[in-house]
């Protein structure tokens, strides 16, 4: 047996060669680059000019950066805590009851509505929200007028107290589907029997809800949630396309000051020196998160 | 089996798909080779190039790149590309429309590629021409301009943004750029709304406050501004400082030389004057909110009276504006006016073909090409003025006129440094809410400009 | 008591219905608005604003604006790259995740987070140092630059999921078949891929949106005209600089429209649904 299993993984190795080749050209040599650049001062073209730690220590002390941080975890409530709770429930929802009620094609054409914001791409749809969040003659106003509710108008994205909140408005819309879909497949796997079985022991949906499904879709929830967070943590083309960072530095996130670093001030280095940091950070909680996730799972 | 056709197809599509992609030739972009009747207008020895050291049938291919389609630029050098295509019969002529954002994120990466146009447009300023002049990307073109007497067509003030030294500040040195037209930022305004109200137009400050304040009065919105694009509250900004500054300020400002105060009476000016002009509502309660096209279409659709923008939305206005008569005027009262000479037609260092690209830019100077500018609403350089038609256009280019005669050309707020358009309209708009007071603004400002500037020594 | 709770069920049924339908509308109202746009005409878009009704359908907006970004190139070039990427993506994240879930091989863990690192970089990060390296092999403006870098991007998220899926195969099924004298090749293409379609199938489903809408690194890459993507010519208008509003509005309408057909297509793979340790 033991013979059988060592020669069972020997032969395996040869299959990761693609795989591993391509990441290491691609992607960890570039991000290896990326972190030589960090020591630099560099303006795209010629010659980086080595300053060592400048870079970081200026990071550490930039009051802008630390600022976008911030509005990245808000967009991990919007992107991550929001649609997965949104997701589980909907999810549920359509899975159990709708399907009892109204049938398989009734369901499946309500997943494929909640999944459709998915598939635009972020430049298009921000241009859409513009639209919505208008002051003047926007969807969300002129909705909020209709119903009487002139009090609660607002310059939606020119109003700094407001402006991440719209942002994180339309990335709920956008991100709801994503869940969904994944919970719903998931549910599938659950046993209907140990529904039955709770029933009959006088569990009510609330408990079946906590500890049978999320209990065994838990995989599941785990690749949702950490997926979502990186998003979060990386997101650029809803800033790019709908604020720019403003008003002010209202929304500026960290992937859109490295950016604005890399590309429209030419300064390299100090914009992958944020790139490095971001980076690291989010290997940080990866590492972290997988280790939680093995260990629960023994 | 079922497997087995799996994976064939698999393999197969995969093959074929990556073969397209890499394999497959481009296709080029629709070009129109000059019908066989029509005789060219100038004999082809008359522009001497190069004889191609190539076999005799292989073509040469000309690339230029701009992102003006739809302006009156972009007419005007769709006209010169025709009248290209006419002399130059046996080259094959390449055009691609590009976007402004597309250039200015990764113009260093193409140029310094093999993959360049022969010409291209850029934008002016330290922080794009003279950055990629600084770095070798852009050929000099100093005496071919003076070979075919584009430093005449060019005034000495229109070619500040052509010239860039070792440093890549403009003002002086190499001519990196040839520009083709001008443009400045001034008050489109709404005739029948002012006859209606009873204001003229303003020849002070002053006035020009008082009109406001009139609109105000009446619950309208005296001027529209697009502020979530950060760059439109620029200008407004800057046409307030320049009632303070001085040919030194800004000459200082732009070179990022001598002292700059940013808490001097100038900039405090600037800054003090905005926020009043902010808080008497000039500007509206939701301006952070509106983005530019929707600014303009407010102005269009007859709301606002008032529209504090540039030339090169003239040709737009023209087209959009039907149900009332409407008129310019310069922000009243001082000499200097944001505005400079145009973008920049550059010949990358790269190119291929330099020589087929002097030509076109001799074409684009041309009086043709410059008069058909003119009649789109563009502000030529070399127009035959009495062939402009549009009474509107020639008032245009007479306001402009005006303001180079008398060396009042103050350039644009954003230029001395890279990225300083977001910094500034970010500023701007938390001005503009009232989350920073004029002096924190001008902390605001000062901080990213004194950055740079000391990072260059 | 059977008739109170039936119509309170029925009222039940009602509302829950109708809350759906509601938040499903929500949901799909700014595809509304962008198709309503992409009909009017530049006169109706000026003097009403974006959020109107349509009067007719004028076509000329679409018409001008598909020949102006020359649209069948940019619908090509997507429909190639997203095909590839897709694709091979797979093949990639199959190959790694059958050695690491079915083959376990040493250093699993640290070979996971290998793959995993891919997802973690921002995309900036990669711009520059891969911009030289194309460049300095030729690549530089190609699609298959693009393809290659997606290709391994997408590859990461596929490796992981399908790592998880394969972890909790049943070792009895690939026993016997080991035993049945089954080469790796066999086993992976005769039993494990058949036995995971549904996750492939959402996988491809997956990989050919999230390519398709990629806009930075294709922006970066991707220099020609001749080259670009569908989202590219859809940003061209969403530029800040850009005062015109009718392209604006045809080239977002464009923009999504073959999403949606695509999604129309394949929807139903997502019913076959993705899951982790489903194989019974």
């Amino acid at each position: 047996m033991a013979h059988k299993i060592s020669s069972l993984s020997k032969g395996y190795v040869v299959f990761l060669l693609p795989g591993v080749f391509a990441f290491l050209l691609l992607i960890v040599f570039p991000f290896l680059a990326n972190i030589g650049l960090s020591f630099t001062k560099w303006s795209g073209i010629g010659k980086p000019i080595w300053i060592g730690l400048a870079n970081y220590d200026k990071a550490m002390g930039d009051s802008s950066f630390w600022a976008s941080f911030k509005n990245n975890l808000l967009l991990i409530v919007a992107m991550t805590i929001i649609p997965t709770i949104i997701g589980l429930f909907l999810a549920t929802f359509l899975f159990d009851y709708i399907v009892d009620k109204f049938g398989q094609g009734v369901s499946s054409f309500f997943r494929a509505g909640f999944y459709l914001p998915q598939i635009i791409p972020l430049v298009v749809a921000a241009i859409v929200w513009r639209w919505i969040y208008q002051p003047n003659w926007g969807a969300l106003n002129g909705l909020l007028k209709s119903l009487g509710l002139d009090s609660l108008t607002r310059a939606w994205l020119g109003d700094h107290s407001t402006a991440m909140y719209a942002v994180m408005g339309m990335m709920v819309w956008f991100q709801i589907g994503y869940p969904l879909v994944i919970f719903m497949a998931a549910l599938q796997r659950v046993d209907p029997e140990l529904y039955e079985a709770a029933a009959l022991d006088g569990a009510s949906w609330l408990q079946k809800f906590f500890y049978i499904t999320i209990h065994l879709i838990r995989p599941e929830i785990y690749v949702v949630v950490l997926t979502t967070a990186i998003h979060a943590l990386k997101i650029f083309a809803p800033i790019y396309a709908m604020t720019r960072g403003g008003p002010g530095k209202a929304t500026i996130v960290a992937s859109y000051f490295s950016y604005q670093n890399f590309f429209e001030r030419s300064n390299v280095g100090y914009g992958a020196t944020i790139a490095t940091v971001l980076t690291i950070i989010i290997i940080l909680l990866t590492t972290v998160f997988i280790i939680v996730q093995t260990r629960r799972e023994q | 089996m079922l497997t087995k056709r799996w994976i064939a197809t698999f393999v197969a599509v995969v093959a074929i798909l990556s073969l397209l992609a890499a394999c497959a030739p481009t296709p080029a972009a629709p070009t129109v080779a000059p019908p066989p009747t029509e005789a060219p207008t100038k004999a082809p020895a008359e522009t001497p190039t190069q004889a191609p050291t190539a076999p005799p049938a292989e073509k040469r291919v000309f690339k230029v790149w701009h992102y003006e389609v739809g302006y009156a630029m972009g007419d005007s050098w769709a006209d010169a590309l025709e009248d290209f295509k006419a002399t130059h019969p046996d080259v094959e002529v390449v055009f691609e429309e590009k976007t402004f954002e597309q250039i200015m994120e990764t113009a260093r990466m193409i140029l310094s590629s093999a993959d360049v146009p022969d010409a291209m447009e850029i934008n002016k300023g330290n922080a794009t021409a003279g950055l990629y002049s600084k770095e070798g990307l852009l050929t000099d073109l100093t005496e071919v301009a003076k070979e075919r007497g584009w430093d005449q067509i060019m005034s000495p003030s229109i070619q500040t943004t052509c010239r860039y030294d070792e440093k890549g500040i403009m003002g002086s040195g190499k001519l990196y750029g040839v520009t083709t037209y001008g443009e400045f930022v001034m008050v489109y305004y709404n005739k029948d709304m002012f006859e209606e109200y009873g204001v003229e137009v303003p020849t002070s400050l002053e006035e020009f406050e008082a009109v406001c304040d009139k609109f105000v009065a009446e619950g309208i919105t005296p001027l529209t501004l697009g502020a979530l694009e950060m760059w439109p509250q620029t200008h407004n900004w800057q046409e307030l400082l320049l009632y303070k500054a001085d040919r030194d300020l800004i000459t200082n400002y732009q070179l990022l030389q001598g002292e700059v105060d940013f808490h001097g009476p100038a900039f405090t000016f600037a800054a003090e004057k905005f926020a009043e002009h902010v808080q008497k509502g000039y500007y509206g309660p939701n301006a952070n909110a509106v983005g530019y096209v929707d600014a303009n279409a407010a102005f269009f659709q007859g709301k606002v009276p008032m529209n504090l923008t540039g030339s090169w939305a003239f040709g737009e206005f023209m087209k959009q504006i039907k149900d009332f008569d409407w008129g310019m005027f310069l922000m009243p009262g001082k000499k200097f006016n944001t505005g400079s000479g145009g973008n920049l037609w550059i010949v990358p260092q790269n190119a291929k073909n330099k020589d087929l690209a002097y030509d076109y830019i001799d074409l684009a100077l041309a009086k043709k090409a410059q008069t058909v500018m003119a009649n789109a609403g563009g502000i030529a350089l070399n127009a035959d003025v009495s062939q402009v038609t549009d009474p509107k256009v020639r008032e245009l280019n007479e306001l402009f006129a005006t303001i180079v005669k008398n060396d009042g050309l103050a350039f644009y707020p954003d230029w001395p440094v890279p990225g300083y358009l977001d910094i500034l309209g970010g500023c701007l708009q938390e001005l503009i809410a009232g989350t920073k007071s004029p002096t924190e603004f001008n902390d605001c400002i000062a901080g990213p400009y004194n950055e740079y500037k000391a990072s260059l020594e | 008591m059977v008739n109170r709770s039936l119509i309170v069920n029925g009222t039940v049924k009602s509302i829950s219905l109708i809350a759906l339908i509601t938040l499903l509308l929500i949901m799909v109202s700014p595809f509304a608005i962008i198709t309503f746009n992409a009909f009017k005409t530049e006169d109706e878009l000026y003097a009403h604003g974006p959020l109107s009704l349509p009067q007719s359908l004028n076509f000329k907006n679409l018409r001008e604006t598909w020949a102006r970004v020359d649209y069948t190139t940019k619908l090509l070039n997507s429909l190639v790259i997203s095909t590839a990427v897709a694709f091979l993506a797979i093949g990639v994240s199959l190959f790694n995740a059958y050695a690491l879930g079915i083959g376990r091989v040493k250093g699993k863990a640290f070979l996971l987070v290998f793959f995993i690192l891919a997802i973690t970089l921002p995309q900036e990060v990669l711009a520059y140092p891969l911009y030289y390296f194309f460049k300095s092999v030729g690549l530089y403006n190609t699609r298959l630059a693009v393809i290659l870098v997606f290709t391994v991007l997408h590859a990461s998220y596929g490796t992981y999921l399908l790592t998880s899926v394969f972890s909790v195969f049943t070792r009895e099924l690939i026993d016997a078949a080991m035993i049945d004298g089954c080469n790796k090749m066999q086993l992976l293409f005769r039993i494990v891929v058949p036995l995971s379609m549904p996750s492939l199938s959402v996988l491809f489903v997956f990989f050919f949106i999230w390519t398709w809408n990629e806009f930075f690194l294709p922006l970066v890459f991707l220099v020609s005209n001749a080259k670009q993507t569908v989202p590219l010519a859809a940003a061209v208008f969403q530029t800040q600089h850009e005062t015109l509003l009718t392209p604006q509005s045809a080239s977002a309408f464009l923009g999504v429209l073959p999403c949606i057909i695509f999604f129309i297509l394949f929807q139903r793979t997502l019913t076959k649904g993705i899951t982790v340790g489903a194989i019974k």
